[in-house]
């Protein structure tokens, strides 16, 4: 009886992991999927994106010595601005170049920022001093049984949820959402009626990149890690998540990004941590293979 | 170097290179030959997974990022056959080019289905899952304490250990895989290959066989890279997951795209200069930042698509000569 209460608590805390975790991953399968909805790229420099936004605010807390919810503000800030950047030099000339061109520009532009970070940054492991983080994160909130729950988890999940929420009021109810919209559906026919596709392109970058090192930084807390490839193994495991959900919908990003968390936190309990990363790749995999367009995506996978 | 022009006479150009090849062991380099052996062999080693690897996103329009996949699984077929089973190098070669097609055809079969940016994306999770697998099933393949010990490869006995004996095994190597190469260019198969990369729907319209293919093409670049894996276990004698980790794949596609794209002068030569050149980076760079050359090989790639897509010597240009040399022939 006490074993069975054990096992369930165990569950329960991976569950709890699993969903803190799998709320990152949604936060940066936004980024791929709002992209991949607008100009049909997979833009794999998102995960340095992701990387870059744990590194500057690593810097600033402890080069500028800055606060660090003003280095939270502030890199997010930055990344968004990285993001345009991004599409500016390197997407932008090749809109109208084969997809075979953007797609080897889009593995450029990540191994190059990659070893950029390398060599600004160093290639060890890093970590947030514990100083000048906000003494709460480390405390445990919740405490029931054996399952806990940190606040740092809760900051974590909260800031997933509003900022989910903001984006599905921007897209839904504002005009540049309703723009951007257009914009995935019908790029020519947009331009006809007015739209900029180009700003409206550049928004969602801004937009996607914001999110993705907001994750970054939350990720750097979380694992207490933050390192020059970190961006390329949670790029492939978000966008897993977005392929999951069905890539080009947000909603099925943030469905996908918390099945995947789930999964890969079970699946290393109680299958084999070794084979942590795998998981998401065998799921990415799978759902390719077996469901192209996802949990709730529309039907892209196939050529028409 | 007058590219025009070598793109008119690579038949001359190869030769005489050739010609250099066979005699450069002999040639005074001042006690540096084995250094230069030990380079220039691995520059053929990349000119021949290049050359592999070309025939999926240079004849078929189609982003491979798994291909190193292949070459791991060919480079642990060769090192388990030596070592388990003691077999000769000639054998082991076509077994792990075989074991390459048929996990080509695995892998290739369900996905090639696809568009080609699921397609990039799924090769990519598979040469990550081969790395995983590699690492962790220590009873196969020692995991990451790598596999030491497989014995050289050798020829009537006689074991090769020398560095130009190693030298005129991968040339006599890279002169079989560029007859395959071309006689598959210019054949029925390689005008369905670019018949596909130049417009699925027309040539499906055409006849053309989509996904057969498409798997062909995928196979026949898997089982080349599997093939140079294993005489890379040969050569090296020790092998370990982490030299078969995604980088490598993105550094052959590098040496395609910056020699050019479905050339297959362009691919070799993109080996021929990248390769050596990453040599020369490891002397002059400081210890901590030579892993970062890969920064390079980034650049290589953004700077090409945006500026020179069709690479070094363009895959255009060769389609060129060959009608041109086609009609000279008429003359005669």
């Amino acid at each position: 009886m006490n074993s069975l209460l054990d096992q369930s608590s165990l569950f329960l805390q991976q569950l709890v992991n699993g969903i803190t975790l799998g709320g990152v991953y949604a936060l940066i399968a936004v980024g791929y999927t709002m992209v991949y909805g607008v100009i049909q790229l997979i833009n794999f420099a998102h995960g340095e994106i992701y990387m870059l936004g744990a590194f500057l605010a690593y810097s600033m807390v402890t080069v500028l010595g800055l606060p660090f919810l003003a280095a939270f503000i502030l890199t997010i800030l930055i990344c968004s601005g990285f993001g345009i950047i991004l599409d500016f030099i390197a997407y932008r000339p090749l809109r109208k170049a084969p997809r075979l061109a953007a797609l080897i520009t889009a593995i450029g532009m990540s191994i190059f920022l990659q070893n950029l970070a390398m060599m600004i940054w160093g290639s060890q492991i890093k970590s947030y001093p514990r100083d000048v983080l906000p003494e709460i994160f480390s405390k445990t909130a919740w405490n029931v049984g054996d399952v806990t729950l940190s606040w740092l988890q809760i900051f974590m999940l909260v800031i997933t949820i509003v900022s989910m929420a903001i984006l599905h009021l921007v897209i839904h109810r504002t005009r540049i959402g309703t723009a951007m919209r257009a914009v995935s559906q019908d790029k020519t026919t947009s331009a006809l009626m007015g739209i900029g596709v180009n700003r409206v392109i550049s928004f969602t970058f801004a937009v996607g990149s914001a999110m993705g090192g907001m994750a970054g930084i939350l990720v750097g807390l979380y694992y207490n890690a933050i390192f020059p490839t970190m961006g390329y193994i949670a790029g492939i495991k978000a966008f897993a998540a977005a392929v999951l959900g069905g890539i080009g919908s947000v909603p099925g990003a943030m469905l996908g990004g918390g099945v995947l968390g789930i999964a890969e936190v079970i699946g290393a309990g109680y299958i084999s941590s070794e084979y942590r990363d795998g998981i998401s790749y065998a799921v990415m995999i799978a759902v390719i293979l077996f469901k192209p367009a996802g949990l709730i995506g529309r039907q892209i996978g196939e050529k028409a | 170097m007058d590219l025009e022009r070598l793109g008119k006479h690579p038949r001359l150009f190869f030769l005489g290179l050739g010609l250099l090849a066979i005699l450069l062991p002999w040639l005074p380099m001042g006690g540096s030959t084995n250094y230069v052996l030990r380079i220039l062999t691995t520059a053929v080693l990349y000119m021949i997974l290049a050359l592999g690897l070309n025939i999926v996103p240079g004849f078929t329009g189609l982003l491979d990022l798994g291909y190193v996949g292949f070459y791991g699984i060919g480079a642990y077929t060769s090192g388990l056959l030596a070592i388990h089973y003691n077999m000769s190098m000639w054998l082991i070669l076509p077994l792990a080019a075989l074991n390459g097609a048929l996990w080509g055809t695995l892998l290739g079969a369900p996905t090639l289905r696809l568009t080609g940016d699921y397609f990039a994306i799924v090769t990519f999770g598979f040469s990550e899952l081969v790395v995983l697998v590699i690492r962790n099933e220590l009873w196969l393949t020692r995991g990451p304490m790598g596999l030491p010990g497989i014995s050289p490869p050798s020829i009537f006995g006689h074991p090769l250990t020398r560095d130009w004996e190693f030298f005129y095994l991968i040339l006599i190597l890279l002169l079989i895989v560029l007859v395959v190469v071309t006689r598959l260019q210019d054949s029925r198969v390689g005008r369905a290959w670019f018949a596909i990369r130049e417009d699925e729907i027309a040539a499906q319209c055409s006849g053309v066989n989509l996904i057969r293919y498409k798997v062909t093409a995928f196979a026949i670049s898997a089982s080349i890279g599997a093939m140079a894996g294993a005489f890379y276990a040969k050569w090296f004698k020790f092998i370990h997951p982490d030299m078969f980790k995604f980088w490598e794949s993105i550094l052959i596609l590098c040496l395609i795209v910056f020699g050019g794209m479905g050339s297959i002068a362009g691919t070799m030569l993109g080996a021929l200069i990248l390769i050596p050149l990453s040599e020369v980076l490891r002397a002059v760079l400081p210890q901590g930042l030579f892993s970062a050359r890969y920064l390079i090989y980034g650049l290589v790639l953004v700077l090409m698509m945006r500026w020179r897509p069709e690479g070094l010597i363009p895959f255009e240009r060769a389609q060129a000569r060959k009608a041109w040399l086609a009609k000279e022939r008429l003359k005669i």
